[in-house]
């Protein structure tokens, strides 16, 4: 029994990991739908107004696929805090993975979070979601300058459980569907807050109890 | 002088050539039932039988269910007989049954007025009517040349003459039934006993339901935007798009549709092809439709947005 419980942060780690590499994998799938590139591919078949009359929007839009799928394994391999024996491993995935938010993902997120789909409601979620995932990754980099080690773990937790949105928002999507079979704008309403939220809400429990 | 003369000949080509391609655009739209020129001077006698006769094409055949064993039973069709042209020894026409179109030929007799129609004998499905026609009405029955290739061999036949016109605003109403009877999708579903507190699941089939949105939304006469499919379902930009194609008098080869349409006494199908009957805009419609139906499709309850 003892053995169990001095175990258990152990279990939690590889089912992390183990979850993260599945999960992965599907988003890693996601993002091939767009090579290559194309005006109409995947999610863009319902967004030709906002790519026929921006025309930023498509740049905005490729940014931020094909930068967010390297962020999700960045952030995945600085949170392991280990160098694996490679000199600087830690920090220069941390970096990559600061820049890439700070710079192309996040920005590009806010900007599409202006036409997500869904009306209002959902529009305000994802401006929110990326205000805030800028503003963690930004603080997680600025305590890590300071030396301030602790206060940099907990934002740099806080910004991968925003990052990890983009694969639990689509989790909750099939949970929901599969349970209700709500109208397609509906069920985005719903998942747009259902996506990030709960997320925070954990680690900012985990953090209240000293766990990160 | 010379450059005048090469322009003018050059406008003159122009001119010719654009000629051609309207009439032939008009042939190629007319590959349905609804016109048949021919410019042959045969006299053709008996004008006012022509035109387009629609009704039940019914018939005893073994039915098989999803579950259970086969059965002998009534097969309910909907077919449409067009007459094209009567002349003193011929009959020209087609018939179009479930998107399936075929020619036929045959004979009238106009002291009797009864008609023996024989389809061309290519198709498995083909064969000949004997029918007779009284004011707008034509009855009768129809026998498959080859009696083991169909399920009912033979069939009979209760027609009513009907005017085909394209109207952009028919639509299904308030009154049709919007359940999708043919694609059943099983679920999942869980049961617990009250008394005993034990949880069961069984898998109970649903259909698909229409919504509202088929009656306000009409390809025919609105520019559709995407913002008016996104909270669609898939079933409902179905039958939003198919609209477009009943009212040009479209044969449906799925059930589905046919089943929606039917139940109306706007549509009449004439022909297993319309698209050249299209609207610019009712294209431009059907083609984001089918973005919005393949995206439902690929997408709706996928690991995705």
């Amino acid at each position: 029994m003892l053995l169990v419980k001095k175990n258990i942060p152990h279990i939690f780690k590889i089912l992390f990991i183990l979850g993260f590499g599945y999960f992965f994998w599907l988003m890693l799938k996601i993002t091939l739908e767009y090579i290559p590139l194309k005006t109409d591919a995947s999610f863009l078949m319902i967004k030709q107004t906002e790519v026929v009359e921006r025309p930023e929007y498509l740049y905005f839009f490729y940014t931020h696929v094909y930068t967010s799928i390297f962020v999700l394994l960045f952030g995945f391999l600085s949170i392991l805090r280990k160098d694996f024996g490679l000199k600087n491993f830690h920090k220069t995935s941390g970096k990559i993975y600061i820049f890439l938010i700070l710079i192309l993902a996040a920005t590009s997120g806010i900007y599409m979070g202006i036409f997500a789909n869904g009306g209002i409601f959902s529009k305000i979620s994802f401006v929110v979601l990326g205000g805030l995932w800028w503003f963690s990754t930004f603080k997680a980099y600025q305590s890590a300058r300071r030396k301030n080690f602790t206060q940099h773990k907990q934002w740099m937790w806080r910004s991968f459980a925003l990052t990890l949105s983009a694969v639990t928002l689509r989790m909750w999507k099939v949970i929901i569907v599969y349970l209700f079979h709500p109208s397609p704008m509906d069920v985005y309403q719903i998942i747009a807050w259902l996506g990030w939220i709960p997320n925070i809400i954990l680690i900012e429990y985990l953090i209240a109890k000293k766990l990160i | 002088m010379k450059i005048l003369k090469l322009t003018l000949i050059s406008l003159f080509t122009i001119t010719l050539t654009g000629c051609k391609k309207d009439s032939q655009t008009i042939n190629n739209s007319k590959d349905s039932l609804t016109v048949k020129k021919d410019s042959l001077v045969i006299p053709e006698i008996y004008t006012e039988y022509y035109g387009i006769y629609m009704g039940d094409f019914a018939g005893k055949g073994m039915i098989t269910p999803e579950d259970g064993e086969e059965y002998e039973g009534e097969i309910y069709k909907k077919i449409s007989l067009k007459i094209n042209r009567i002349t003193k020894d011929s009959v020209y026409g087609q018939s179009i049954v479930e998107g399936n179109q075929r020619p036929f030929r045959g004979v009238f007799n106009g002291a009797s007025k009864s008609f023996v129609l024989d389809e061309p004998g290519s198709d498995k499905t083909d064969g000949r009517f004997e029918i007779k026609l009284n004011n707008d009405s034509l009855t009768g029955h129809w026998t498959a040349f080859n009696k083991s290739a169909v399920k009912a061999p033979s069939k009979t036949l209760k027609l009513i003459k009907k005017e085909f016109v394209y109207n952009p605003n028919f639509m299904l109403s308030k009154d049709n039934d919007l359940i999708d009877w043919e694609n059943p999708k099983d679920f999942v579903e869980k049961y617990t006993d009250e008394q005993t507190g034990k949880t069961e699941t069984f898998t109970a089939s649903k259909n698909r339901v229409a919504s509202d949105a088929v009656f306000n939304l009409n390809a025919s006469k609105q520019k559709l935007t995407e913002k008016d499919l996104k909270n669609l379902r898939k079933l409902d930009m179905e039958i939003i798009k198919n609209s477009v194609f009943a009212r040009h008098g479209y044969s449906f080869k799925k059930s589905t549709y046919r089943n929606f349409f039917e139940q109306t006494d706007w549509y009449i199908p004439v022909s297993n092809n319309v698209d050249n009957d299209l609207s610019p805009m009712e294209k431009e419609n059907v083609a984001l439709l089918n973005r919005f139906i393949k995206y439902a499709e690929d997408k709706y309850d996928s690991f995705g947005r």
